[in-house]
């Protein structure tokens, strides 16, 4: 098993940044639990949900509820694909009418909170991440100065950004930057 | 500014979708043989002023192709539907 180093390991410094007084942002990263997408065609509702039985999870979901069974996550991202973290192995999941991918290596996680995390959420994309709208559970895709993310908020002020691991590091200056009027405390890699 | 409301995803701006054609365009059938059909078919795209239906790819997003219905003269959006839908 190879083992995987996040690109953020020589950037994400502990420390406190910026404006002064409580930290409005609290920025930090953890290492990926096993991250899968599963894909198919015509049948993958049934060969899916098949999957995320054995799992624990009941029935895809829709597309803008995290689906949560003890350690496993589950996104469905598109009518025919589900991103699972914590899931395992499921190399031997693969059939004709499910594909199975590892993502583990491909996605960095950029762990977002303090009071003025949304704040900066809405600098940053355009979709309205107000608490009304974007509550603790729900998730969203959208783009980060043009790549593609996935934040899954986990609290009233809490968010995990699911980010491409090639573009982390620039998506990591970004946030830094745009925290940085608002005071960020930088925890080290949990 | 144009908004658009993916099946998927909810309300997006523009700037999360990649525009991808013009929608109506048929393919000719596989076994015709006339050239003319098939220059139509990769040239030739009307340039109508109001309703059109278009191909947009939401690549920001759910990565899903949909068909949109947009006023070339107001920008104004109507539906937005999944492309394999459509193609149903």
């Amino acid at each position: 098993m190879v083992e995987a180093l996040s690109p953020l390991k020589t950037v994400c410094a502990p420390g406190r940044y910026g404006a002064d007084g409580e930290a409005g942002i609290v920025l930090g990263t953890r290492a990926i639990r096993s991250l899968w997408q599963i894909a198919g065609w015509a049948d993958f509702e049934t060969a899916a949900a098949d999957l995320l039985g054995v799992l624990g999870l009941n029935g895809l979901g829709d597309y803008r509820t995290a689906r949560v069974a003890g350690a496993v996550t589950a996104w469905r991202i598109a009518p025919d694909k589900v991103l699972i973290e914590g899931c395992g192995d499921l190399t031997g999941y693969g059939s004709a009418d499910l594909a199975v991918l590892d993502l583990s290596h491909a996605r960095t996680l950029i762990d977002l909170g303090g009071p003025a995390a949304r704040d900066l959420l809405t600098q940053i994309v355009t979709v309205d991440v107000r608490a009304a709208t974007f509550k603790p559970g729900a998730f969203l895709q959208t783009g980060i100065h043009g790549v593609g993310v996935l934040i899954h908020c986990i609290g009233s002020d809490d968010f995990e950004i699911y980010v491409p691991s090639t573009w982390a590091e620039s998506l990591w200056e970004v946030f830094c930057e745009n925290a940085l009027p608002h005071g960020l405390l930088v925890n080290g890699a949990g | 500014m144009i908004r658009i409301d993916c099946p998927v995803c909810g309300l997006r701006n523009e700037t999360e979708f990649a525009y991808g054609g013009d929608a109506t365009v048929r393919r000719p059938a596989m076994d015709e043989s006339e050239m003319g059909p098939w220059r139509d078919y990769v040239f030739i795209r009307d340039n109508p002023r109001g309703w059109h239906r278009e191909y947009w790819h939401h690549v920001q997003g759910c990565r899903q192709w949909l068909v949109v219905e947009r006023n070339t003269l107001t920008h104004e959006v109507g539906t937005c539907r999944l492309a394999r839908e459509v193609a149903e």
